[in-house]
């Protein structure tokens, strides 16, 4: 029993950007069509920028959250207008789409230790407080993480569901053209998506930075993972994201508690969702709207 | 013989290239021919130098050089073969999409093994105790053999890359890559062509990886990094991913021009080569992907020329 609340608390508190991240990911590739390698980098950037303004500024990691998110929203955003949507107008393959995406990661990645430097960065936070939930330790940042996906997700499954622009969102993901019949301007919408996508991106990136370190690879060693939970759990909508993402958080926790190795429990993460997309047999969804 | 017009640098930048092209005319096969993008380069080509390393020093098989070589770096090409089996099947009814996860997964999983099977492998500590399986004098001149059977193996793969261009199995692969229901509608086993395609491919990146082993003399997780499908990834795409010779011209182009030009003959502060020119390297790959992509998509020599190859086939 300790065994299963120690997997759920673990899993949900330290595992909780991965559904953040997850989240913004399938956003985009549900509404663009796009796999976007480049995403890591968003998260990557998060990070940085949260570090950032925390040691420069001098503010705490809480007042962090909102401009860290924000210029990651706006760094997303950046990508599409200068790389993405050119390459929509000049009629770039889907393949072609995710290796320009896999340059930019790539691009991104070692560039921007030009402008932060190669060492290992940290947050200069104190110590955060300990609180017991379940009999299992929690840190306050694990918690915040925890409520601010919850919230978050809400949040996004209102806004896509209910709200005026989550509908244009909707009907452009289904039809561009019929939704810019009935007076949807496609830009603004999309720039919207990557905004929001980026801002979800960087915020998971913030939560990954202050529970250990900020690097260059802080991104892309999540990315696989990201990728999965998205692609199996987007067939179900959001929903199914955020479904799959808390299962996977969890069985990560589990796995490393039993096999006292976190790679290990990557492994058998990694084995598990290949043979559900190779069993699932049929084609993911074959478009770059972009 | 004396080697004295060649200095070790220019002999290290001389196998990466050679190397990259390897991988790069193999990755031609998948990604110019048959349209899928394989992100999982350095898995089979870290498979095959951890197989061929665990081989040679911890399992002391029964021969001497050369054979303990031959038999080390025949079984690493069989197993990245067998891997590549693998991964051919499980892709082969997957899109684009499918195909990323797929090969980056396998490539991770690579990695992690090479991790945590550190008995096995030295883990993070590497793994010391390879060596050349020949023994002509000076290590720099054991290093310029090498680099010529490395050249004689990259043009033997290159012999095969232009067969293969040739032959009904390569426009098998063509249409598998222009429209596959409708080469299976024809009767065409497209199945059995990417299983064989992903099979000889990886085997070959196997090889490749095993004989980089011998060079480094010492394995250690860090080479399994994702800069070496990035390498065969950035000179195919720079050079043509349609064309035989794409992965030579763009590998010689940006592998050349950094580890050989930029490393060996500009004159840059001693203290940019530990991290600030691997850096700058990386950064310059990524973005020389995009914009050959935005810009010129078919690369420097351009698309496949069918209708000429087609003509001298058939004598027309």
């Amino acid at each position: 029993m300790d065994f299963i609340t120690q997997s759920l608390v673990i899993g949900l508190t330290e595992n909780a950007p991965l559904v953040l991240a997850a989240i913004g990911f399938a956003l985009l590739y549900k509404l663009t069509g796009l796999i976007n390698v480049a995403y890591s980098e968003t998260i990557t950037l998060g990070a940085y920028f949260g570090m950032w303004i925390n040691t420069t500024f001098d503010l705490n990691f809480y007042a962090v959250l909102i401009p860290a998110g924000l210029l990651a929203g706006v760094l997303s955003v950046a990508t599409y207008l200068a790389i993405f949507r050119p390459a929509k107008r000049r009629n770039v393959g889907v393949l072609e789409l995710i290796i320009i995406s896999f340059g930019l990661s790539i691009f991104l990645r070692h560039a921007l230790q030009f402008v932060f430097g190669y060492p290992v960065r940290f947050y200069d936070v104190p110590p955060p407080d300990t609180i017991m939930v379940l009999g299992t330790g929690v840190t306050s940042f694990r918690l915040l993480a925890l409520a601010s996906v919850a919230v978050l997700s809400g949040l996004l499954y209102l806004f896509i569901q209910r709200s005026r622009y989550g509908l244009q969102v909707r009907a452009l993901a289904n039809d561009e053209d019929l939704a810019q019949v009935s007076g949807i301007r496609p830009l603004a919408v999309t720039v919207l998506i990557w905004f929001i996508a980026g801002v979800a991106g960087g915020l998971a990136g913030a939560f990954y930075g202050v529970g250990s370190n900020v690097s260059a690879l802080l991104g892309w060693r999540q990315f696989l993972l990201i990728l999965m939970v998205a692609l199996v759990g987007g067939s179900w909508g959001l929903g199914g994201v955020i479904v799959v993402g808390v299962g996977t958080s969890v069985a990560l926790a589990a796995m490393q508690l039993q096999f006292d190795q976190s790679l290990y429990a990557q492994l058998v993460l990694i084995v598990a969702f290949v043979i559900v997309i190779k069993v699932r047999g049929t084609r993911l969804t074959e478009r770059a709207k972009v | 013989m004396t080697l004295d017009w060649i200095d070790a640098f220019l002999i290290s930048g001389l196998f990466q290239v050679a190397m990259v092209i390897g991988l790069g005319l193999l990755l031609h096969l998948q990604l110019g021919l048959a349209r899928i993008a394989n992100f999982g380069v350095v898995g089979f080509w870290g498979l095959g130098m951890y197989v061929f390393g665990v081989l040679y020093t911890q399992v002391g098989l029964p021969f001497g050089e050369p054979w303990l070589f031959l038999a080390c770096a025949a079984a690493a090409t069989l197993v990245s073969g067998a891997a590549g089996l693998l991964v051919g099947w499980l892709i082969s009814d997957l899109d684009t999409d499918g195909v990323l996860v797929v090969t980056l997964g396998f490539a991770t999983a690579v990695q992690i093994l090479a991790t945590t099977q550190d008995d096995l492998t030295g883990g993070a500590r590497g793994m010391g105790g390879l060596d050349f399986p020949f023994d002509i004098g000076k290590v720099k001149d054991n290093e310029f053999l090498w680099l010529v059977i490395m050249t004689a193996v990259v043009v033997a793969i290159l012999l095969y890359v232009w067969r293969v261009h040739r032959s009904p199995y390569g426009r098998l692969l063509i249409a598998v890559g222009g429209n596959e229901p409708l080469a299976r509608s024809l009767g065409k086993s497209t199945f059995r062509a990417k299983l064989w395609l992903f099979a000889v491919a990886s085997a070959g990146m196997g090889l490749i990886g095993a004989m980089n082993g011998v060079m480094a003399r010492y394995l250690d997780v860090g080479q399994v990094g994702v800069g070496v499908t990035l390498a065969a990834m950035v000179g195919l795409v720079l050079g043509g991913t349609a064309r035989v010779w794409g992965a030579v011209v763009g590998v010689v182009l940006t592998v050349g021009l950094f580890d050989i030009v930029i490393q060996s003959y500009l004159p840059l502060p001693k203290e940019w080569y530990t991290q600030t020119i691997p850096v700058m390297r990386e950064a310059a790959f990524g973005l020389t992907l995009m914009l050959v992509l935005l810009f010129r998509p078919l690369g420097i020599l351009g698309d496949m020329q069918r209708d000429k190859l087609m003509g001298k086939i058939h004598g027309r």
